[in-house]
């Protein structure tokens, strides 16, 4: 509900304000949507004066159509692809995670998501040279296994001290805090972008972790705040062109099946799911994960892959990049 | 997983034609004099493939279709494309748009002019990206003034008409009315574009709760009244995980299942589709 106040646009003075509040007009939503011959009449005022005022009004808070020519050209030149460090994540995710979207990855305790999490925001900094915001919500994140993953991708400790800088990372341990944090970041963000700093990437770890408590209270409350982060994340990822990971836990579904937890709102806001699992058989290498696609629009969905923790990003596979789209369509 | 896609449309007549494309439920009484006509199905088809949950898919079926030229299979008219919630892949309508032009040509056409006729059907579209429902409320207060201005516009898409159900629900208090007070507004105002200018309306609507059978035919909805009646035709898309028999990965089936209250009749059609390249292919 947007207040109707003085000098919002031309011809808005204190005495037309006070004839439209006495008239029940008290919002920007009352007066575009009244009649306004009715109102003109109501509130003694000029009906050229009202249609300019509805005019500018709606000018500023409708939203403007874009013709779709013109969205695909705006969209093939900002949107970029990052690897994730990991190839065989890399082709499950179509060469990785696209900017301007939000991914989920959805596990169980131990897992691997964190691992996951630390793994693409060493690669981004390191390889890639681009900015990371790193939200941790959970205290999993920890600067030296950070350096752990960025001592096998380079031995020189000013690039390792480099790409560590071009992490940032911010504590938010419930729900209120991470809103914040986000609406800080956005703000830093618009002048970050302004100056010429890149910030490529957002993780966000994890995002059910000050959800989740939320169960208890009002259901109602529940889902408003999980709406506000959704929303949030989404306007950060589309309007600075950043790519947009968090991590969510997982529950059972009535058959039995595992799946993402939050409910069945929350499924339709991540443009990408990978469900993250241990696997079943004893295996030599308890570092082995199995990670299968369940939402996408680029790739079949249930088609799966093994993601390697202990060995992130071989330097034998240093062939993943950034890629722009323009590039890739050419 | 069940989730609802829901449509109005002025359905002035609706006729039998053979008809290969089984979706084609809407009639549009053009006002450049050109109608479509719509085969109520009366089979049920089964599918094996499937990528994303289906509805998005749907919407970017039905715009295709509207943007797309009449030699290739489409009506040439304008699509507004209301996006609540950034759901909009322009990449991938862009493939499926390329899809359906590559097949209607000759595979000899060089690449060039297919881009050209690509872009061509997206001069037809029209996006607007609300982030509110009272964006959404002064957006479609603003669409008045252009469709008096801007007469070929034939039809909305709006995906998804609950995304600002919590918001609204969180902002409006405890007074259950003051929480469905903006989609009321948008809901009167779309039925009066309706009325007056005889355009086409697609909705899609995430649902609430998990439900186990998607074949109910009493289909539930949790937004406010206002809305459910300026709605005529109900879809309801599920998605389930099957095996094929054959061996192979597991995929997604997907089925829709429509109630429509214009007609007489309690009516009930079904039909499944399996998501590719090109969009929806019916089976």
């Amino acid at each position: 509900m947007v207040l109707l106040r003085e000098g919002m646009c031309p011809g808005l003075d204190e005495d037309l304000l006070r004839r439209l509040r006495d008239a029940h007009v008290k919002t920007v939503e009352d007066l575009v949507s009244s009649d306004m011959e009715d109102l003109a009449q109501k509130s003694s005022a000029s009906y050229k004066a009202l249609i300019a005022i509805r005019r500018v009004l709606l000018a500023q808070h409708a939203a403007f159509p874009v013709c779709g020519a013109d969205l695909y050209d705006e969209v093939l030149s900002s949107t970029a692809i990052l690897s994730t460090g990991n190839p065989d994540l890399d082709t499950l995710l179509d060469s990785g995670v696209y900017t301007g979207e939000i991914t989920e990855l959805a596990g169980g305790p131990a897992s691997g998501k964190t691992q996951v999490c630390l793994g693409v925001a060493a690669h981004v900094a390191q390889h890639l040279r681009q900015n990371v915001i790193f939200v941790d919500t959970t205290g999993g994140l920890s600067a030296r296994r950070l350096r752990q993953m960025l001592q096998t991708q380079t031995s020189s400790h000013d690039e390792q001290m480099e790409a560590l800088q071009r992490i940032a990372v911010h504590r938010a341990f419930d729900v209120f805090s991470l809103l914040d944090c986000l609406h800080r970041l956005g703000g830093g963000l618009r002048q970050v972008s302004a100056s010429g700093g890149s910030v490529k990437a957002l993780i966000v770890d994890s995002v059910s972790a000050v959800i989740a408590p939320l169960l208890g209270s009002r259901h109602q409350e529940r889902m408003y705040m999980m709406s506000q982060v959704a929303i949030t994340l989404k306007t950060m990822a589309k309007n600075f062109n950043i790519a947009a990971l968090v991590t969510n836990h997982v529950t059972r579904s009535e058959e039995g099946k595992v799946q993402p937890g939050l409910g069945v709102s929350w499924t339709h806001i991540p443009r990408t799911r990978v469900l993250l699992e241990r696997l079943s058989e004893a295996s030599s290498r308890p570092s082995l994960r199995s990670a299968t696609l369940i939402k996408s629009s680029r790739q079949p969905c249930l088609i799966q892959a093994k993601l390697d923790l202990q060995c992130w990003s071989c330097s034998e596979h240093n062939t993943s990049g950034e890629k722009n789209l323009d590039a890739a369509n050419s | 997983m069940a989730a609802e896609v829901f449509m109005t449309s002025n359905l002035a007549s609706s006729h039998h034609t053979q008809d290969p494309d089984p979706v084609r439920w809407w009639s549009c009484t053009g006002r450049r004099g050109r109608v479509s006509r719509g085969r109520p199905l009366s089979e049920t088809f089964s599918s094996n493939a499937g990528r994303r949950t289906g509805k998005t898919e749907l919407l970017y079926h039905f715009l295709c279709r509207a943007v797309l030229p009449v030699d290739a299979g489409g009506l040439q008219l304008e699509v507004l494309f209301v996006d609540t919630d950034y759901s909009l892949d322009v990449l991938r309508l862009v493939g499926i748009l390329d899809a359906r032009l590559g097949g209607a040509g000759s595979s000899s056409r060089p690449r060039q002019p297919a881009e050209a006729r690509v872009r061509e059907c997206l001069s037809r579209l029209l996006v607007a990206h609300c982030n509110s429902s009272r964006q959404l409320l002064a957006t479609l207060h603003a669409l008045e003034t252009r469709l008096a201005s801007r007469p070929g516009l034939a039809f909305i898409l709006l995906d998804s008409a609950s995304a600002f159900y919590w918001p609204d629900r969180g902002e409006g208090g405890a007074s259950v009315s003051k929480q469905e007070e903006k989609l009321s507004k948008c809901s009167q105002l779309l039925g009066a574009l309706l009325r007056d200018y005889r355009i086409s309306v697609f909705a899609s609507c995430h649902s609430n709760q998990r439900r186990c059978s998607h074949t109910s035919s009493s289909s539930f909805s949790h937004l406010c009244r206002p809305w459910q009646r300026l709605v005529t035709h109900r879809m309801l898309c599920s998605r389930q995980e099957v095996a094929p028999a054959g061996g192979g990965p597991r995929a997604h089936v997907f089925s829709v299942h429509c109630t429509s209250s214009s007609s007489g009749s309690k009516a009930h059609k079904s039909c499944s589709f399996r998501v590719g390249d090109g969009g929806l292919e019916f089976v």
